[in-house]
């Protein structure tokens, strides 16, 4: 890779942060905008999002020391670092080289800084709700990376933008949401997973451990924390459209894609209630784990969905 | 210097400095230690400078050593472990009871290694590899419990045994003990090849602490003296990897069981051995990862996670591809000195308060920041996160088992990679984080000489991480020396058939994400800081920190889930229950304080002995 590639790719990336920053922002309004709809509230305006981190970017905080503020760095840092190899339509920083396990992997830097910075805080209702994200982590990754597994085994290829693809060579009958259905569906529900959607908010839990590891934050690492929070919802959202939806070749179809699953996510966690830890780990070790492996033995044994 | 010297000098050089360890701690305690350090780094210094003489082969007596480069990659590997862990030596010089022994005992089992990786014939390996055994037995107990060095000495007596019955076998059939070829002709020959593969792969896996022979791993590894337990799991574990890599690579298994790659009419990823082999270290993986999870002792969490790991490394040698032998030595590689640091900073934690028991501690990083972030590092490169050398191999190891499909061995390797999440987050957050106990309150941080093996550990697993093939380029030379395929490596990007990755670039991106996370972080308003214990606590009043903090039973939602499924224990305790019984019986029935009978017995067996000679 020669210099001007890795110029080029950064600017790329960094330009997808960009985006990426304004779109799921204003994404998380308007889809609070539309969930207000639904409890028959008026809701708040569709930029209520920015107006948050800036008021609390700009706000004097508390410190508890310097792995507090030293984790929030580290987990923005690995989270931005994931979201700029994210390919976006045909843009992509780095294509061939976003490999899929970056986004599982890198992303745990942030996860790992995050946890970090919330039990350093010293408020043992982080340490539970860090434990509680890490179990529910251990939930949903194992059938999800086995799905991937078989999308990998099946296309030859673990690159993101590869894959995407793959699936844009025959419209809607390329896509893999229609030749592995089954691993689809397992991939939505442990999008719901990493999305903390109900019913897999326990790490989160407002009314029952105050927010788990948000509970000591404020000021400008709370606006750090939101920051991360959009380009986390990014990632996982783009990583289930480039690796289901056949990825998007044009603005309107990246659109649709998006904020159908996103909207689709977040209305479902208005219709259920909330799991308790053990019942998540319970729940991804019945269904989906199943599901996830019936689905690679029939991309790896039938042949089917290649 | 020739090469015939300097393996004799290391090799009698070690022996002497045993001996001249052991005279002078007797003298004067630091100096014997110092004496572990010097040896240990000098010999380092002389392996490091043979690599351009591999291939040579030395007599002495009767031991015939020649250096191989898998031989030349696991002494290295090992060197550095112990060079490392010698600094420790000197702290805990006033801990042990028998300081000398330890002394002396620490270069014997060094030596041991080296002879083994290094042994030409069967005969070689097998005294050497006994020298570990011996070694290390003898120096478990000087920690906390002598029940656990009894559990180990009986695993690897097993294991002993089971790989010199192999090398009989074979040298009855071939005639030979020279390892090289004996392997080789075994591979074309299916019932040797599957006695060598069972019974010196049993040899490895119990050193390497596989399922079902785990158990003796976080006995000892826990109740070792705390820098005798970074040897265990960062070094004399990893002679498994050598033994197995033996079995699996020297010895061509894919050709030796060539006739085995097939299945119910499908042609199968491996042959049926290599497949039993991967499943045990699936296995490995869950059971050792979720042992770890339910820990509360630091050092048997390691001990756990290493069992875990060790399926890793015998999944990647088991499936004998270019990628995955490669795979499994670099992580043979980045688990020594990621689980050596992470074995130091405990001990380092021990040195300064005294337990292991991580609900006794925490808030440590407000009095060792550094020490801290060793094991920071460490825990990033064993739970396989970039940037360090952990998660290369990982990588390498997935990208391989999604080549080939193997959807239950993958699950059970991925549940272990995101399981290892939970089990090393439990000491950051116990041990280090949270809130600062009164009676730790003085705590100092570890002294220097403490701190620069293991900044020089963390250093290694993240130059290695962020520049990879430094290391691969040597692995990738070790393949092609046992006639496998070599690593396709490109600049600083590692090329997989299924994928291709550059660790250099996602570093650079992570600290381009970093820098800007750092400045939105400047731009801003400075916070207060304000004391631990100025807390959210829903207007309780606390004033306890210890009541603050969260660390007792920390996965208990998660451990409840599997706390009664069945236990290996409890399978060799039933065969532990009735080895007893017949112990029992026999002193009953035979032992006595009578002379007749006694002088009966003997004349029996004396009898019995010249009859089977005689006839």
């Amino acid at each position: 890779m020669n210099m001007n590639e890795v110029l080029l790719g950064t600017l790329t990336g960094l330009l997808i942060l960009v985006f990426a920053f304004f779109w799921q922002t204003t994404l998380s309004g308007v889809t609070r905008k539309i969930v207000a709809r639904f409890h028959k509230r008026y809701g708040p305006k569709f930029y209520q999002e920015f107006r948050d981190i800036f008021k609390l970017l700009t706000k004097t905080g508390v410190s508890h020391g310097w792995v507090y503020n030293f984790g929030v760095m580290m987990a923005l840092g690995g989270i931005m670092g994931t979201a700029m190899f994210m390919p976006v339509m045909q843009f992509a920083a780095f294509p061939g080289l976003d490999n899929v396990f970056i986004y599982v992997y890198l992303f745990a830097v942030g996860m790992l800084g995050m946890a970090m910075s919330a039990v350093g805080s010293g408020n043992p209702l982080a340490g539970i709700g860090v434990m509680r994200a890490l179990t529910q982590m251990v939930g949903y990754e194992v059938p999800f990376m086995v799905v991937v597994l078989a999308m990998v085994y099946g296309h030859g290829t673990a690159s993101v933008s590869e894959l995407a693809a793959v699936q844009q060579t025959a419209d809607l009958a390329s896509w893999n949401i229609v030749k592995m259905p089954i691993g689809t569906l397992v991939g939505f529900i442990c999008l719901l997973g990493m999305l903390g959607k109900k019913p897999f908010e326990t790490f989160i839990a407002p009314a029952e451990i105050a927010s788990g590891p948000m509970v000591e934050y404020g000021g400008k690492q709370l606006g750090m924390l939101m920051l991360l929070h959009e380009f986390s919802i990014f990632i996982e959202v783009s990583l289930f459209v480039n690796l289901f939806l056949g990825g998007a070749v044009t603005v309107v179809g990246f659109a649709l894609k998006y904020v159908g699953t996103f909207v689709l996510a977040s209305l479902i966690s208005q219709a259920l209630g909330r799991f308790k830890i053990d019942q998540v780990i319970k729940y991804f070790y019945r269904w989906p784990i199943a599901l996830a492996v019936v689905q690679a033995l029939i991309v790896i044994f039938l042949g089917w969905g290649v | 210097m020739s090469f015939q010297l300097s393996v004799s000098l290391i090799v009698a050089g070690l022996f002497a400095a045993a001996v001249l360890a052991w005279l002078l701690t007797k003298v004067n305690k630091a100096l014997g230690a110092w004496v572990t350090v010097a040896a240990s780094a000098a010999a380092l210094t002389m392996m490091a400078l043979l690599h351009k003489e591999i291939g040579g082969t030395v007599n002495l007596f009767f031991l015939q050593f020649t250096l191989t480069q898998y031989g030349w990659f696991f002494s290295i590997v090992m060197l550095s472990v112990f060079t490392c862990v010698s600094f420790f030596n000197i702290y805990w010089m006033q801990k042990l009871i028998h300081p000398a022994a330890y002394n002396m005992l620490y270069l014997l089992a060094l030596v041991g290694t080296l002879g083994a990786f290094s042994a030409k014939d069967f005969i070689t390996l097998f005294i050497f590899w006994e020298l570990i055994v011996w070694a290390s037995m003898f120096i478990i107990p000087f920690g906390k419990s002598r029940k656990a060095s009894v559990t180990y000495y009986a695993f690897s007596a097993f294991g002993s045994l089971s790989m010199l019955y192999g090398i009989l076998f074979l040298y009855h059939r071939f005639g030979s003990f020279e390892i090289q070829s004996v392997l080789h002709q075994a591979a074309g020959d299916p019932t040797a090849a599957i006695v060598a593969f069972v019974t010196i792969g049993i040899a490895g896996l119990i050193k390497l602490g596989v399922f079902p022979f785990h158990i003796w791993l976080p006995q000892a590894h826990g109740n070792a003296p705390e820098p005798f337990s970074p040897i265990l799991s960062g070094g004399l574990v990893k002679a498994g990897g050598f033994a197995a890599f033996l079995i699996v690579a020297v010895m061509p298994s894919y050709k030796a069981f060539s006739s085995n790659l097939e299945f119910l009419g499908r042609q199968l990823a491996m042959p049926i051995p290599n497949y039993a082999l991967a499943i045990l270290g699936a296995v490995s993986i869950v059971v050792g990862t979720l042992m770890a999870i339910s820990q509360n002792d630091f050092k048997k969490l390691i001990a756990y996670s290493s069992v875990a790991n060790a399926g890793y490394i015998i999944i990647g040698l088991a499936m004998a591809g270019g990628l995955s032998t490669g795979g499994a030595l670099m992580h043979i590689f980045a688990h020594a000195i990621a689980s050596a640091a992470a074995f130091l900073a405990a001990a380092a934690v021990v040195h300064r308060t005294g337990t292991t028991k991580m609900n006794e501690l925490g808030g440590l990083i407000h009095r060792m920041p550094l020490t801290y972030l060793v094991y920071l590092i460490a825990i990033i490169s064993m739970a396989g996160i970039p940037p360090m050398a952990g998660f290369i191999s990982k990588w390498m190891l997935f990208q391989s088992m999604m080549g080939k499909g193997m959807v239950f061995i993958a699950a059970a390797a991925f549940f272990g990679s995101i399981g290892s999440f939970l089990y090393v987050f439990r000491p950051l957050s116990a041990v280090f984080l949270g809130q600062l106990s009164t009676k730790h309150q003085n705590v100092k941080e570890a002294p220097a000489l403490m701190m620069l093996p293991m900044i020089l550990l963390s250093l290694a697993s993240v130059v290695f991480g962020v520049f990879p093939n430094l290391v691969l380029n040597i692995i990738s030379q070790v393949q092609t020396s046992v006639g496998l395929e070599g690593l396709t490596l490109e600049g600083t990007k590692i090329i997989a058939s299924n994928g291709t990755i550059d660790p250099t670039l996602i570093v650079m991106i992570f600290g381009l994400g970093f820098l800007i996370a750092l400045i939105i972080f400047l731009r801003f308003p400075k916070s207060r800081k304000v004391p631990l214990m100025d807390q959210y606590t829903a207007s309780e009043f606390i004033w306890t920190p210890e009541l603050l903090h969260y660390a007792t039973d920390f996965y208990a939602p998660f451990e409840r889930l599997y706390q009664k499924a069945p236990r290996t224990e409890t399978f060799y305790g039933a065969i532990v229950r009735r080895v007893n019984e017949l112990g029992k019986f026999a002193s009953y029935a035979f032992y006595s304080f009578k002379p007749g009978t006694v002088l009966l017995w003997a004349a029996v067996v004396i009898v019995a002995m010249l009859g089977g000679s005689v006839l």
